[in-house]
């Protein structure tokens, strides 16, 4: 068990160009359960990958244990990986490929056998020791892929989009059963994923990246909260939160013509930069709806997603109630299509005209060129 | 978010050095190296050797005849009309027996693309004339099939008013071409034959949905799939058709003359029954660059196959 | 044979478009076969020929139902056809593991590890097969003239190796690139050296591709027939050679150049009805799989 620290670590595929991993700064304490997240292209694999010694240190360094890990080969880092594809060795049985690690290190049979049959009882695949890895299961195969990596007791666990080639359902289960399991082991785990879900319930930390940068590290419930910058507010929380472009007033910012309040902090910080205009941020769920005609920003409800429990809406925002019929359009731009997040079944239909208020403490206010949190 | 002092700027200092890199380049090139070099020195090195012999005038007949004489074999060999007959009669015989034997596998492999009872051993038993040894297979033919007294096709054909024709001397080159066919026709149809496996099902049927007929399906679908595959058969039988040698030698000895003789058998003729080192040199130097203008394009087409394969 | 049929009918079958076999397709399944009978019916007229008695041979019409001997194979044997069989067998094993053991680290250059050039290098390989055997065979002769060399098996090894190296790189190459990438780095991961991970890991799995890769070049090998009559006379001479002997039979010995005939092509056609599935990709140097 180790303590992993990138330390300005940098990775360049070809001199000059941008780097896939630019510069990151991540520090993971022992026995943490780290996510790194992010869209495709961010460098999230690449970081793990240079962890795992399989891509190149190019600048700055990765120490586990305070051991620099420039130059070390793979075999010697003492760390376990688990890939997107589980890349179990075809041609051997199950508790083969679990007891090849073993092998490598020169532990004796017996002994070898002891700790396969131990991490085959923690992983449920005593029945299926002797088979070969194509008569299993997606999900019995990424349990074995997961037996490979614990036997060994490594340092570190590196987990590589370990449940994307699963069903939902089966993702849903085996994303419960990785948590437990690493938390029952204590090992340090740093896992790569592209799914914001994966990242916010199985992280005590989340790193989010972007474009080879780190965007974020912070607990899944402070991304939520308090997003750094526009990018991350974004990319954490499904839907997504609404992102407006919003006019600077007297006492806040204007949202499709209606005077939106804001603290006097707020109001300070903007006056300091000297700001006409900012990026405006209102998650889903922090709408209230009135009818028509009522206090707060008209707007017509384009689609409604009824999930039972409670529902989406998907609208447009007008300058006045009058406007509405002349933007009938679902694809509209971004500045005045609305998410709002409701109790199930309240009964709102396509067509229905609404009035939605914003409420105070749910409101994030972002630089509009830099995009960072004011 | 952690914003430690960065050295702005400063591009992060590459760990590999250049020594470095250049080690990692042997260790990956040494593995290839031995069959490389072996490769240079079995197969390139005889073909310099051969440009130097090709100024010489040089026979075997007459010791000490050695003397360099420049382009003099050059001139022998385009004034040589047998050389020029022979020439043609080289794209012929190839043109002729890839031509056939991909129209025929072609055929066969759209015939053998459906499941029906004794699939696997119908394919078996047509590629046995492939597996066949060339020479083997061209003694059959000579004597067993076309021998004009007892030759089996005489006999076959005898119903049709076919005498006692003497297939090997009166229609050589046909003959040559008919045996290289059933040799060959065998391998053009596993060519094909792979083609429609590696059609997915799913564009046949949606062919189908849209209302195209069985003929149409062929035409719009799958021929253009199969152009690849087409191709590369063309590509391959003629590499592997040009450099005939043993069905000539067994079937006709390249006659009668040198009716049915192509490069190789008559370059093989005079370095090793006229001893003409010089002139056959010339032969072989000629038969290379001809070779390199037709395999430059073929290659181009061929390495688009290979890269479309490896993206598949 | 019923398990090499088998084996064929699985796979490509498996992705051909089914249709029922009734009304038009079975007038085409019939066809099929008749079409597989005539392609074979030379070898096996060839093959049954070879248990006539020579008069039997070449009787108008032919004889199709006869008592089958052994006396032509007996000749065959009792003849000499024992010294070309063992040189083509020697040439054969031998060039083959030479071919097996300069490619396939070659292969492996040029597809898990790729150096610099990789497409130059594969060109080059391809290339050699293009160029004509035929203007390099003089010089051949005369070098290995000079080296005293002539009438030696060593120097159709040497040269049967060169002749399939080509095919095997390209091959073997297809081979490795099979080999998902992950699994290498899961090996060393797991503490694996390269060595270790190539003979635990990457071996198993391309064994059966080594395999077939062997049988072709074998088959190549067993039948090469320029090399052979060029540079051997009596001591290495192989089996293609000793078949020259028949060239001038003009019916007389039918019954025991069809023996002789069946003698040299039957272990290629074993080996070529055992590799059939990956006949092609060997023939098309692995661009068709």
């Amino acid at each position: 068990m180790a303590d992993v620290v990138f330390d300005q670590a940098s990775r360049i595929y070809t001199p000059g160009a941008k780097p896939a991993v630019d510069r990151l700064d991540l520090t993971i304490e022992d026995g943490e359960f780290v996510v790194l997240v992010g869209p495709s292209g961010s460098g999230k694999s690449t970081a793990l990958r240079m962890l795992a010694g399989l891509e190149e240190i190019d600048g700055g360094s990765i120490r586990i244990d305070g051991e620099n890990m420039v130059g070390v080969a793979s075999r010697d880092r003492d760390i376990a990986m688990v890939f997107q594809n589980y890349a179990l060795y075809p041609n051997k049985t199950v508790a083969e490929n679990m007891a090849f690690p073993l092998k490598m290190a020169g532990i004796d049979k017996s002994d070898r056998a002891v700790k396969v049959k131990e991490a085959a009882e923690i992983l449920g695949l005593t029945d299926y020791l002797d088979r070969k890895p194509r008569a299993l299961s997606g999900g019995q195969r990424q349990r074995v892929a997961m037996g490979r990596a614990i036997v060994r007791e490594p340092r570190v666990f590196l987990m590589d989009e370990p449940l994307s080639n699963l069903d939902a359902k089966m993702r849903v289960q085996t994303r419960t059963e990785i948590a437990a399991l690493q938390r029952r082991l204590g090992v340090t785990t740093v896992y790569v994923t592209h799914d914001q879900v994966e990242a916010m319930t199985m992280g005590d930390r989340v790193a989010l990246l972007a474009d080879g940068k780190l965007q974020q590290f912070a607990s899944p419930a402070d991304l939520y909260d308090r997003p750094q910058n526009a990018f991350v507010a974004g990319f954490i929380g499904s839907p997504a939160m609404n992102l407006f472009r919003a006019r600077v007033t007297e006492r806040g910012v204007t949202l499709a013509g209606r005077e939106v309040a804001l603290p006097q902090d707020v109001r300070s910080t903007i006056g300091s930069k000297q700001l006409t205009e900012v990026t405006l941020g209102i998650r889903p769920e922090q709408w209230t709806v009135a009818p028509d005609g009522g206090e707060g920003i008209p707007a017509r409800v384009d689609v409604v997603e009824e999930l039972g429990s409670d529902a989406y809406l998907y609208g447009t925002l007008a300058e006045s109630s009058g406007d509405l019929s002349a933007t009938a359009s679902l694809t509209g731009s971004h500045d005045d299509s609305v998410v709002v997040r409701t109790a199930g079944r309240t009964g709102a239909r396509r067509g229905d005209r609404v009035a939605l208020t914003p409420s105070t403490e749910g409101l994030h206010l972002f630089h509009p060129e830099t995009g960072d949190r004011l | 978010m952690t914003t430690t002092e960065a050295p702005p700027q400063a591009a992060p200092e590459r760990q590999t050095s250049p020594a470095a890199e250049r080690r990692d380049g042997w260790i990956r090139r040494a593995p290839l190296l031995p069959a490389l070099i072996f490769t240079i020195i079995v197969t390139q090195l005889p073909f310099l050797v051969t440009i130097w012999y090709s100024l010489q005038s040089w026979n075997l007949v007459r010791p000490g005849s050695q003397r360099f004489v420049g382009f003099e074999n050059y001139a022998t060999v385009f004034t040589d009309s047998q050389f020029r007959g022979v020439a043609l009669n080289s794209i012929l015989l190839t043109l002729g027996a890839v031509a056939i034997a991909m129209v025929l596998g072609l055929l066969i492999a759209l015939l053998l693309n459906r499941a029906f009872l004794g699939r696997g051993i119908v394919r078996t038993l047509i590629i046995t004339p492939f597996l066949i040894t060339p020479v083997a297979g061209a003694l059959l033919w000579k004597s067993v099939l076309f021998d004009p007294t007892y030759g089996l096709v005489n006999f076959l054909l005898s119903p049709f008013g076919a005498g006692q024709t003497d297939w090997v001397s009166t229609f050589p080159r046909a003959a040559v071409i008919i045996a290289l066919v059933w040799q060959w026709t065998p391998f053009m149809m596993l060519l094909i034959l792979a083609g429609l496996g590696s059609q997915p099902p799913e564009v046949l049927e949606a062919a189908r949905m849209d209302g195209a007929t069985g003929f149409a399906v062929f035409r719009e679908v799958t021929l253009p799939h199969l152009r690849r595959f087409i191709e590369l058969g063309v590509v391959l039988g003629a590499i592997y058709l040009v450099n005939t040698f043993d069905t000539i030698y067994m079937m006709t000895q390249g006659g009668p003359g040198t009716a049915s003789a192509n490069l190789p058998f008559y370059i093989y003729q005079r370095a090793f029954l006229g001893f003409d080192i010089g002139e056959s040199a010339a032969m072989g130097v000629v038969t290379v660059v001809a070779t390199i203008i037709v395999a430059t394009l073929a290659l181009r087409l061929i390495f688009r196959s290979f890269s479309a394969a490896e993206e598949a | 044979m019923t398990a090499v049929d088998e084996r064929t009918t699985a796979t490509p079958a498996a992705t051909a478009p089914r249709r029922t076999s009734r009304g038009p397709g079975a007038l085409l399944s019939v066809l099929a076969w008749i079409v597989g009978l005539g392609f074979f019916f030379p070898v096996l007229w060839m093959v049954m020929t070879a248990f006539k008695t020579e008069a039997q041979a070449v009787t108008i019409p032919p004889t199709v139902f006869f008592v089958p001997t052994f006396d032509n194979f007996a000749e065959v044997f009792g003849g000499g056809v024992g010294p070309y069989l063992l040189n083509s067998l020697f040439a054969t094993v031998a060039s083959t593991v030479l071919v097996l053991l300069l490619g396939t680290p070659a292969a492996f250059a040029l597809s898990l590890r790729p150096v610099k050039k990789t497409q130059d290098v594969l060109f080059f390989f391809i290339s050699t097969k293009m160029l004509p055997v035929v203007a390099a065979i003089v010089p051949i002769y005369v070098v290995v003239n000079y080296l005293g060399a002539l009438d030696n098996i060593w120097t159709l090894i040497v040269l049967y190796t060169a002749m399939n190296l080509p095919i095997a790189v390209w091959m073997m190459r297809s081979f490795f690139l099979e080999v998902p990438k992950e699994l290498l780095e899961a090996a060393s991961m797991d503490g694996a050296s390269l060595w270790r991970s190539l003979r635990e890991v990457v071996l198993p799995i391309i064994s059966p591709g080594m395999a077939a890769t062997a049988l072709i070049c074998s088959i190549f090998a067993w039948n090469e027939f320029f090399f052979a009559v060029n540079l051997t006379a009596s001591r290495a001479a192989t089996v293609p050679v000793y078949l020259v002997g028949f060239i001038t039979s003009e019916g007389l010995y039918f019954a025991s150049l069809c023996a002789a005939a069946t003698v040299a092509a039957l272990p290629v056609v074993i080996a070529g009805w055992i590799a059939q599935n990956k006949l092609v990709q060997g023939l098309s140097f692995g661009a068709v799989k």
